[in-house]
């Protein structure tokens, strides 16, 4: 048998876990990951390398997006099994037409551990704009209507009692531009975008989002609605590999269990993905400041996936009928409200 | 038997009609083709989603798609996506075919200038403008400056294309005619090139207003809060196939009515073509 | 009065085709030269000479006297496509030359009334160019022509694309236009018969490089010509004998290359 780099990592890694899951079912089957190359991704990488998926029974091949838009479709079309993504008026809707589910939580805001950024523009700050209660009258940046930016801007705005208008602009990279340039005033995003750019003097940071929506459920797990329904063994399968991904990162990037050998050792599998193009001394910073917790056993804050909900029905993104059971299979994980 | 052989010749008494063999290859106008094609679609289209046999993530009901429209229709909602749309759209294309009728003269017409700038054009050509968009964001402003600058540059390079090629396809002879009777230069360019070239460059307007109307989406891809390519753009984020095809179904409109305009501008102007 | 046109040892070649070598001729005022020659030989090429539209490679086109104080165009060619423009109507044709002049209004219409009445066009004034025969364009452009009351007519085969009975009616015509107001012109054709009918002289040009083979002059008043004449067919033949040759060495000389 010949072994390439990651299934002997994988066996390394098998060999070093104390207990193993026995695998519900018959070994090596077959599912695609979708991922961006976002540290937000992280669990899915560490379960890959440390062979979690394979103790899992699973043989999973990691499929790359530039953005979560189409990853959401791939999974609707049955390109991809498995994938981590943002609540977006899009999921809400693909949900809507029986084409995914949310199976779990992955990313979120929780206090003590820096969240996601309010920042402003150096024009705007320069013009007095420096807390979120200040932002009547000005523009928000968001990559189309309907996503997560629109969610938190709207919500920040509600929060201040104020009005904004919002500026899409498709893409991250040209809502960074436009930040940039002063062409639009505030943006909020996740902290290892947020400090580096703050850092450079282009953009202020004016405020945290978790001040407006503490236990916010950044990212969620989701899947096509025929794995949630018909294939229960392995998507309960790809959630166990999954989940130890996951703790690996809390236990080595925020409880700091390993110590600093621990953090290394954990920047360089996932340097492997994320930040590609720069050397690892360049790409470590990054990847440390961009440390957020990531849901234990993908435990699901409802009570924060109610809220968007009820938000993408109030701005008429979304059909006004779609109640959470549509959205959510709660039957996987932990479900809590936060 | 004697008459079974009699038959079998042609050039016995019983005359024989000529084959007719001449049929075809005559475009002939039948509208009503057009009509059925578009109704028997939709008609295959609505059975199918309603019988489940199209999935609701494949199309949307077309039945839906006209209630999405009613609704647009009603709430004024069309109207406020569709003027800011129609705003840019004329400008846009105004300043392009009109810079690039200009151009296109020029070149047409100076060598000097064809040298310079053929190359250049054709530079120019094959860029998606859409690839320039954040550039035209930091020169002319997130607001309606960029929106009407990459609709004018799109539309730019084919009417200036075109419109060359009109003045290069110009009748010599005419040009010819016009100096041997002592016409000042002027009244050569205004009174033979021009309208010489103009089937032309009608006809490349055809194709830079359908450009136009792409861009049209291109454009409001960033910082546009309405206009039909954002509704377009929205629609699509949120999969809402009803609004998506909605959108599309009011751009289709918009090429119709730019085409049937244009054919009546043709009317007018080319009434002397053969 | 009048103006004579003379050509003063003309040469002209394209690249390295030599196409016309020493061409000197006059034009007297108030006859018809005709041009005959075999295909290729510079015909047209030795009337762009004489109307301006080229510069000859050595040799000088000369006007001998002043045209006339009333021509806004010594020079005016009659073209073998017409030249209209197709989205001008018979009256704008004609008033787009006058224009340039700055007649306009009550001159123009003047004008233009006169010669289309002189070339029996007054009932298509306003008709588009599509809508006219082959014969009836071609009576536009000479009407066109005579709105400018040209020294010299410079005619390039302007009947040739007309059939053959359209072809002998505008002979007629132009035989009439001559005789009630005799003009100047240089009419190039490849029709021996129209040579005859017309021309006071017949200038015969050789193959390419065009130079003069022989001037054939015809004393019978142009109004007296007909057809069968014994001077005029004696004439033809003379001028058929002298093509013949020429035209079979050209001939020969294109399928060689
Ligand atoms: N602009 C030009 N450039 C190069 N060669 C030319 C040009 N015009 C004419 N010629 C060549 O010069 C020669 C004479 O042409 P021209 O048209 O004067 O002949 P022609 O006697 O009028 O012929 P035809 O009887 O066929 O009308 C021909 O060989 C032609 O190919
Ligand atoms: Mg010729």
């Amino acid at each position: 048998m010949r072994l390439n780099r990651r299934q002997t990592l994988g066996l390394m890694g098998a060999a070093a876990a104390t207990t193993l899951a026995a695998p519900a079912i018959a070994q090596n089957r077959k599912i695609v990951v979708g991922a961006l190359r976002f540290t937000s991704h992280s669990g899915s990488f560490i379960a890959l390398e440390r062979g979690y998926f394979n103790d899992a029974g699973l043989d999973v091949e990691l499929k790359f997006f530039q953005a979560a838009q189409p990853m959401a479709v791939a999974i609707a079309s049955g390109d991809v099994d498995y994938a981590v993504t943002a609540v977006s008026g899009g999921l809400i809707s693909l949900a809507d037409k029986g084409a995914i589910k949310v199976i779990g939580g992955a990313l979120s805001e929780e206090d003590g551990i820096d969240g996601q950024k309010i920042l402003a523009s150096d024009a705007a700050f320069k013009a007095g704009l420096t807390s979120p209660s200040q932002l009547g009258g000005k523009t928000f940046g968001m990559s189309t209507a309907g996503s997560s930016f629109h969610y938190m801007g709207s919500k920040v705005a509600q929060a201040e009692g104020v009005e904004m208008s919002f500026k899409p602009l498709q893409k991250v990279g040209a809502i960074i531009g436009a930040l940039k340039s002063g062409q639009i005033d505030a943006w909020s995003i996740v902290p290892h975008i947020a400090k580096p750019l703050a850092g450079s003097g282009a953009v202020h940071i004016i405020g945290n989002i978790s001040d407006y929506l503490p236990g916010y459920q950044v990212t969620t797990v989701f899947t096509s609605a025929k794995n949630a329904s018909d294939e229960r063994g392995q998507t309960e399968d790809f959630l166990a590999g999954f989940g130890k991904g996951v703790s690996d990162y809390n236990s080595t990037m925020i409880d700091k269990a390993g110590g600093d050998d621990g953090v290394n050792e954990m920047v360089d599998l996932i340097h492997k993905y994320v930040y590609t193009d720069r050397p690892r001394e360049k790409a470590a910073p990054s990847i440390i400041n961009g440390t957020m917790r990531i849901n234990e056993g993908a435990r699901l804050n409802v009570a924060s996936l109610k809220d968007q909900l009820e938000w993408f029905q109030s701005e008429d993104l979304v059909g006004k009928d779609i109640t959470l059971d549509t959205l959510v299979d709660g039957s996987y994980v932990e479900i809590y409200e936060g | 038997m004697a008459e079974t052989e009699a038959a079998n010749r042609p050039n016995d008494d019983k005359p024989i009609e000529v084959r007719f063999r001449g049929g075809g290859f005559a475009p002939r106008s039948l509208r009503w083709v057009g009509v059925a094609v578009f109704v028997v679609l939709i008609g295959l289209i609505q059975w199918g989603t309603q019988s489940g046999w199209i999935s609701a993530l494949t199309l949307p009901k077309p039945s839906d798609v006209l209630a999405t429209f009613v609704q647009l229709w009603e709430s004024g909602l069309l109207f406020k996506h569709l003027q800011p749309s129609l705003t840019r759209l004329v400008i846009g294309a105004a300043l392009g075919a009109s810079a690039g009728i200009a151009t296109g003269v020029l070149i047409g017409l100076f060598s000097y200038v064809r040298a310079g700038l053929v190359p250049l054009v054709a530079a120019i050509f094959p860029i998606p403008k859409i690839a320039l968009l954040p550039l035209f964001v930091i020169w002319f402003g997130i607001d309606e400056g960029s929106k009407y600058a990459l609709i004018a540059f799109g539309t730019f390079t084919p009417t200036v294309v075109a419109t060359y090629g009109a003045v290069d396809n110009v009748d010599r002879s005419l040009i010819r005619m016009g100096q041997s009777f002592g016409l000042s230069w002027s009244s050569i360019v205004r009174k033979i090139v021009l309208p010489g070239a103009m089937p032309g460059i009608l006809s490349g307007l055809r194709i830079s207003l359908a450009i136009a109307i792409i861009l049209l989406v291109a454009a409001e891809m960033l910082g546009a809060e309405y206009g039909i390519g954002a509704y377009i753009l929205e629609a699509g984020s949120l999969y809402d196939l009803e609004r998506l095809f909605a959108g599309v179904v009011i751009l289709s409109l918009l090429g119709v009515l730019v085409s049937a305009l244009i054919g009546l501008l043709e009317k007018r102007l080319l009434g002397w073509r053969v | 009065m009048g103006m004579d046109i003379r050509l003063d040892g003309i040469c002209h070649s394209y690249g390295d085709t030599d196409v016309l070598r020493d061409i000197s001729l006059e034009i007297p005022t108030g006859q018809i030269v005709c041009l005959v020659g075999p295909s290729g030989c510079g015909k047209s090429t030795l009337l762009r000479l004489i109307g301006g539209l080229e510069r000859p490679g050595s040799g000088r086109v000369l006007q001998l006297g002043a045209p006339p104080a009333d021509s806004l165009n010594p020079l005016t060619f009659v073209f073998q496509d017409f030249a209209l423009l197709p989205w001008r109507s018979v009256k704008g044709n004609i008033s787009l030359v006058l224009e340039d002049h700055g007649i306009r209004g009550q001159r123009s219409k003047a004008i233009i009334d006169d010669v289309l009445k002189r070339t029996k066009l007054s009932d298509f004034a306003d008709a588009l160019p599509k809508q006219l025969s082959g014969g009836m364009k071609q009576r536009v452009a000479i009407a066109r022509a005579l709105a400018v009351n040209p020294a010299v007519m410079l005619m390039d085969e302007p009947l040739s694309a007309l059939d053959a009975q359209t072809r002998e009616l505008l002979m007629d015509d132009l035989v009439a236009l001559w005789t009630r107001q005799p003009f100047t012109a240089v009419y190039v054709t490849h029709n021996l018969a129209e040579a005859v009918r017309l021309g006071h002289t017949i200038v015969v040009l050789s193959r390419r490089p065009g130079q003069i083979r022989e001037i054939v002059r015809i004393d019978t008043p142009i109004g007296e010509r007909r057809a069968g004449d014994p001077v005029c067919q004696t004439k033809h033949d003379l001028l058929w004998e002298l093509m013949r040759e020429e035209a079979r060495a050209a001939d020969e000389e294109l399928i060689d290359g």
